[in-house]
């Protein structure tokens, strides 16, 4: 399945069919599928918006997974946003509008080897500026082993590449359509650290209760966060070249929902570090990440309320190099939090409106004296940011979906730092940057 | 004074009638058009808890009590069928469980059900799977699958 996983990516002018001309026949499903997801696979991989549109029109609208044969499925997805600002770039520190820099595309396959031992792999190409290029990587590729006590007990084990529990939306982060926005809120799912919250090497432990008052779960990763594409900006961040690498990380999810699944709890708690290595000789420097995330979800036939806070402990310790008359090193109590109403007016279409704030350190939330210990490189605005966002989307069928969405943005706190100019020695100019801004953005998404 | 007494025993008949009607009509669109079916041999007691059968279709109780994988099939989201059978059987709405499976399959933690496009076709397949689990229409007499009745 590994093989047919790369085969897939690595061939994208092949088709599946013009290079086995069996493959499609063994596949057990009916001849007028088989042709829609050979040429979908082939075509999504050419990652043009255009193309996403021709194909997923040409689908049957209930298209399926693929099963290759009994216990295996392959699933898959493709996204492409434009987006319009009035201040500062998406993903691009080129203001120029409209933008296309938002590409994401996944492939997964997952094989029950046995009723309790089941492998999954996920590959993900995503293109996000200038730092995230589009180069497929594993995801995720775990081996999960889990068996039912009784029908109301659970427990298990994954080991491998694992998506770390976290919070209510980053199990599927990727995924467009288990989002509920473009851009997923940023106070909580911070663009910046993506890396180090996604996926890590190690093992999760799990333990699965479902009893007449509620389901409980409870997970615990225990491995190494990932640090790619955080590297691409190492010099842009702190200003020298180096090396980030993350340390034996923990993060934990309790989680309880109600029988019916219309109220749903999380408690999340997480302590992350990872060690800067300078390029220069200088000590290493150390950056500590401990999170405590509550989130609080209602859903009914038409409403989905969502909530979810945040209180973290952020610090970066022997950061600056000798000599350098600004010293970055920081010791952050941060409070983020958003506020999020969905509602369904007609199964395929949702209104959503959203207020998320964001204040990396709470006790300096106007950014006043952060600005001030800067000397003016980061000015006061980007140490916040407060934003409203509307969006509409419709889901065409249930394997294509399309949506708009409008943010009011005050303060910087979550821009990419792709969307912010470089200045001198290559180091973000956060004054370059504007402090009231409009995004208004678009996106469409197939998956299968 | 006995036309009042007549009058009142018609009105009271009326209402009586009426109030059947109503119950009659109430009971009827109560009642369930959809059914769950399983492969014939699958080792599970009729009737089952409300609770296991979404453990089911949720994904998350996978295997059977013996020990053997639990296959299940489903109609199209927008199928009314599946619409019927998630509201009035599992009392969750169509939406959750797309929520509940998307978050399986995209990050690794378990598997969709498999998608039918017919209940012809559902039925072949409940009929010829071993441990399978799907639904039909209630008014569908098959003997080729079983039923499951719910708590």
């Amino acid at each position: 399945m590994t093989m047919l996983l790369f085969s897939l990516w690595n061939s994208p002018t092949v088709t599946l069919r013009r290079n086995h001309p069996s493959n499609c026949e063994q596949w057990n499903c009916p001849p007028a599928r088989k042709v829609h997801v050979c040429n979908f696979i082939s075509q999504v991989l050419a990652s043009k918006i255009v193309l996403i549109f021709c194909i997923s029109l040409s689908t049957p609208i209930n298209c399926k997974a693929i099963e290759l044969f009994d216990s295996v499925q392959i699933h898959g997805f493709a996204s492409q946003a434009m987006f319009l600002s009035s201040g500062n770039g998406m993903f691009t520190d080129n203001k120029s509008n409209p933008n296309f820099e938002f590409t994401e595309l996944g492939i997964n396959g997952s094989w029950y080897a046995t009723p309790n031992l089941r492998l999954s792999m996920q590959v993900l190409s995503r293109r996000a500026g200038r730092w995230d290029n589009g180069s497929p990587v594993i995801d995720f590729g775990l081996m999960d082993y889990s068996f039912n006590l009784d029908s109301t007990y659970r427990v298990g084990i994954r080991a491998g590449r694992v998506r770390q529990p976290y919070g209510l939306y980053n199990d599927t982060r990727d995924v467009a359509f288990t989002r509920p926005s473009i851009l997923l809120p940023q106070s909580i799912y911070l663009e910046g650290a993506r890396d180090l919250t996604i996926s890590g090497d190690g093992l999760i432990l799990y333990g699965e209760s479902t009893k007449p008052w509620g389901n409980l779960t409870l997970e615990l990763f225990g491995g190494y966060p990932r640090t790619e594409s955080i590297n691409n900006q190492f010099q842009a961040v702190f200003g020298y070249s180096g090396v980030l690498e993350s340390n034996p990380s923990f993060v934990g999810r309790f989680n309880y929902e109600t029988y019916n699944g219309r109220l749903r709890f999380a408690l999340t708690g997480a302590y992350t570090t990872a060690t800067a290595s300078k390029s220069v000789p200088s000590p290493n420097g150390l950056v500590t990440f401990a999170p405590m995330i509550f989130s609080a979800q209602y859903t009914t036939e038409k409403w989905t309320l969502t909530s979810e806070y945040d209180f973290d402990f952020f610090k970066g310790e022997n950061l600056g190099l000798p000599g350098f008359p600004i010293n970055p090193d920081f010791n952050y109590f941060g409070q983020k939090y958003y506020f999020q109403a969905a509602y369904r007016f007609n199964p395929q279409w949702e209104l959503m409106a959203r207020y998320d704030a964001m204040y990396p350190n709470s006790h300096d939330q106007s950014g006043y004296q952060a600005s001030i210990k800067s000397k003016g490189v980061s000015p006061d605005y980007s140490h916040y940011a407060k934003t409203m966002t509307v969006g509409l989307r419709w889901d065409i069928t249930s394997t294509m979906m399309i949506r708009a969405e409008y943010n009011y943005i005050n303060g910087t706190a979550w821009l990419p730092v792709q969307g912010v100019p470089t200045g001198v020695f290559g180091i973000s100019d956060n004054n370059q940057t504007s402090k009231y801004w409009d995004l208004f953005g678009l996106q469409v998404s197939i998956r299968f | 004074m006995p036309k009042i007494i007549s009058c009142y025993t018609y009105r009271f008949r009326n209402m009586a009638l009426l109030s059947l009607i109503l119950l009659f009509s109430g009971s009827m669109m109560a009642e369930e058009n959809v059914v769950a079916v399983v492969h014939y041999g699958t080792p599970v007691t009729t009737p089952i808890s409300r609770i296991r059968l979404s453990s089911i279709f949720s994904m998350r109780l996978t295997t059977w009590s013996d020990g053997s994988a639990i296959k299940v099939f489903v109609l199209p989201d927008d199928n009314p069928l599946n619409s019927s059978f998630c509201k009035q059987i599992l009392k969750l709405f169509p939406h959750q469980l797309r929520y509940a499976w998307d978050r399986l399959v995209y990050s690794g933690t378990g598997q969709a059900p498999v998608i039918l496009s017919s209940t012809q076709e559902m039925e072949n397949k409940i009929a010829n799977t071993p441990g399978a689990i799907g639904y039909l229409p209630k008014e569908k007499k098959d003997d080729n699958v079983a039923i499951l009745l719910v708590e």
